[in-house]
């Protein structure tokens, strides 16, 4: 019995580097992309050291899930 | 929505009486009497549902879950939980608040119940359907009170539902998007078609749609009485100090793990389509002060066939493991996930999207994310780590016909579904309960015997199963049933590749489980007793799944992985026996340190053998358990050099 077993590929999600400094800890490592939080998805710019959110604006209701009734 | 600074917030057993007054709109005392109460409406609700459902999977597994949430101008926050499904729990905020946002909350009337079970827009599978009640005080929302349950069926290829061979979402069955089942408590014929239409056992369905309606009634008078008592302000102030004592008490736990970076990972053994293709679940979890952010990135894309999990059950799975490791008394509210941030690429095993990732078999991907947070979080939780569970349900789905003609099902009652935790600082796991990511009943023997024509012929620990520790995983479970009837089978283990019964603190996983179905003898009859472990049985079984020595056909961790759907239904004659074991509970602490008493008691009760006490636990054990139990001693000198030399 030949057993050539492969792994589904990785995803990984993108961050996107914002301009800036963190005001809790001074970083300049910003970056900006979706989370999925208690009220659901927000779009984030974080500070990639300490964690701290810089902004939060709601995201979309199903995050990447469109839906072509929206589109009726 | 602006800057949320977490850190900072003030205590809540800290801030005055005339600030939690303004906060919640009641004393504390009232806050939380009430929400005592509203925890007695949410168990009444289930109490009742349980006592008159049809359907074998409410009545036997209680599958099913309420819950109470606020309304919009609150955001929908769930206050309050039944004592039941975490899979259902850990949805159910952020399925509400999808349902009735694309309903419209405008168009919601009293007396109305609003029903969804996409797992896109509300996670879990088809299968469980939610059921929303908006409860209206003078003419506004003023919550919601809400049901999910486990339809028995909900349509597509497979008769009950469970496989892992579905390829997309048309051949797993009806998809509700947010729609009314009853308008001013009147119903609506239109959906009710809608499900009976495309689905099978609607005798069984709607019963249960009367009780649950029935239910979320009795659920709505008892908020409305206790908003009476006690206020609308208070009631309402209420749902969010539910939430906040979640979230501050989430966040304490959280603080219990040190700054920094750590990565998991747990692997799901193959899809239903062949086994060319395993799927990785990989986690990265970043703690920083009080805050958390798990990473999905590096989990494998979505799988070919229905065993995909869906972001809200990927959400859920992170809220149930840190609450297992951190904090197991968390209430699980919508508040549980305020410092914790997922970061979750679309299209992965445990982030599916449609029409090509079905999520069927959603717990068990999921499960896996659980596992992968233990294993990022165990090494540096140290004393508090947690060994690791026995992985999967490894569930079975079957139907036939009976002499009659009649048809038979039995789903999830057969397999490997209920087995082993791993041990703890306390103590012990436990060797026969349910995943971390469930929280169900096990059905009753007599019940499965009555419902299909089969025989439990065995139930019971496997020797040299737990995980050895200073403190014991749990055994693995082994579970033999005879089949009277032809039988078409699905089957279901995920995790027989890795350990899923990782160890902590020293301890070691458990080993992993397999499934054999045993022919009946020559002349068609059933063994004439119980099928027993020896070599000549396992070189007659047939091999279903797991990773086995290919000439012995026995448990070989080095042998060769045996794929559950290699046949894409599995057909028996009468008189088969199915062998299901699961994997076993990881150990706590080094073993070398258990006290030889304790190991001298398993040996006494057959979890381990006088030769797995020697290898596993240094303990040099005298006697012979199967005929002298009580004459066993150890032999402490024999021991000391043991554990000396090691
Ligand atoms: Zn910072």
């Amino acid at each position: 019995m030949s057993q050539d077993i492969a792994t589904s590929p990785p995803l990984a999600q993108d961050r996107v580097p914002v301009q800036g400094l963190c005001p809790r800890c001074g970083s300049a490592a910003l970056a900006a992309y979706p989370v999925f939080s208690e009220g659901g998805w927000f779009d984030v710019v974080k500070c990639q050291g300490c964690l701290h959110s810089v902004s939060r604006e709601r995201g979309p209701l199903l995050g990447a899930l469109r839906l072509l009734a929206d589109q009726i | 929505m602006s800057t949320v600074e977490i850190s900072g917030v003030a205590r809540l057993r800290d801030i005055s009486e005339d600030e939690f007054h303004a906060a919640y709109g009641a004393d504390r005392f009232t806050s939380s009497v009430l929400r005592s109460r509203l925890q007695y409406v949410v168990e009444h609700m289930s109490t009742a549902f349980m006592r008159e459902a049809f359907s074998p999977i409410i009545r036997d597994w209680y599958d099913f879950a309420c819950t109470i949430s606020g309304p919009a101008e609150q955001d929908y926050p769930m206050a309050v939980v039944s004592n039941s499904l975490t899979p259902f729990l850990g949805t159910m905020a952020d399925a509400l608040r999808n349902t009735v946002v694309e309903y419209g909350v405008d168009r919601l009337q009293p007396g109305d119940v609003l029903i969804c079970n996409d797992p896109y827009r509300g996670g879990r599978h088809v299968n469980d359907v939610l059921f929303i009640r908006p409860v209206f005080v003078d003419g506004r929302i003023v919550s919601f009170v809400n049901m999910c349950a486990h339809q028995l069926d909900m349509g597509g290829t497979v008769p009950g539902g469970f496989s892992a061979t579905k390829q997309n979402v048309f051949e797993n069955g009806l998809v509700i998007p947010p729609m009314l089942l009853w308008s001013k408590d009147e119903p609506v014929r239109s959906t009710f078609s809608l499900i009976f239409d495309n689905t099978r056992w609607g005798a069984l369905l709607l019963p249960d749609f009367k009780s649950m309606l029935e239910q979320l009634k009795l659920g709505e008078r008892l908020i409305l009485e206790n908003i009476a008592r006690y206020g609308l302000e208070a009631y309402l102030g209420t749902l969010v100090y539910a939430t906040d004592t979640s979230a501050e008490r989430m966040r304490d736990a959280i603080a219990l793990i040190p700054d920094g970076d750590y990565e998991g990972s747990a692997l799901i053994d193959a899809d239903g389509t062949d086994a060319s293709v395993e799927y990785r679940v990989h986690v990265t979890v970043r703690k920083r002060g009080s805050s958390v952010e798990v990473d999905l990135s590096g989990t494998s894309a979505q799988a070919r066939t229905s065993i995909n999990a869906g972001v809200l059950d990927a959400k859920t799975a992170v809220g149930v493991a840190l609450t297992m490791m951190l904090d197991p008394k968390v209430p699980f509210t919508s508040g549980t996930w305020r410092s914790i941030d997922l970061v979750a690429p679309p299209g992965s095993l445990v982030t599916a999207l449609p029409p090509d990732g079905p999520t069927m078999m959603f717990w068990e991907s999921s499960g896996a994310l659980i596992a992968a947070i233990f294993e990022a979080l165990n090494p540096v939780l140290g004393e508090r780590g947690v060994g690791g569970d026995y992985g999967s349900t490894n569930t079975h789905n079957s139907h036939g016909l009976r002499a009659d003609g009649t048809l038979w099902t039995s789903a999830t009652q057969a397999g490997g579904e209920h087995g082993p935790w791993g041990a703890t600082r306390h103590g012990d796991g436990d060797s026969y309960t349910v995943l971390y990511n469930l929280n169900n009943l096990d059905p009753a023997t007599e019940t499965i015997e009555h419902d299909s024509p089969v025989v439990m012929l065995r139930k019971g620990h496997a020797i040299d199963t737990g995980g050895p520790g200073t403190h014991r995983g749990g055994a693995a479970n082994v579970r033999d049933t005879l089949w009277l009837t032809d039988a078409s089978h699905w089957l279901s283990p995920f995790r027989t590749k890795e350990p899923s019964g990782v160890g902590a603190n020293g301890g070691r996983p458990g080993p992993n489980g397999a499934m054999w179905f045993f022919p009946p003898r020559d002349d068609g009859s059933a063994p004439s007793g119980l099928v027993g472990f020896s070599d000549e049985e396992y070189a007659a079984s047939e091999p279903i799944a797991g990773m086995l020595n290919i000439q012995t056909k026995k448990l070989d961790p080095q042998g060769v992985y045996h794929h559950f759907a290699s046949r894409p239904v599995w057909k028996t004659s009468p008189n088969t026996v199915l062998r299901a074991m699961t994997n076993g509970g990881g150990g706590w602490g080094n073993p070398f340190e258990r006290e030889p008493a304790k190991v001298l008691r398993d040996v006494r009760d057959e979890y381990v053998s006088v030769e797995g006490a020697a290898r596993d636990y240094g303990v040099v054990v005298v006697g012979d358990p199967a005929l002298d139990p009580e004459g066993l001693r150890v032999d402490e000198h024999a021991t000391a050099a043991l554990r000396k030399g090691r």
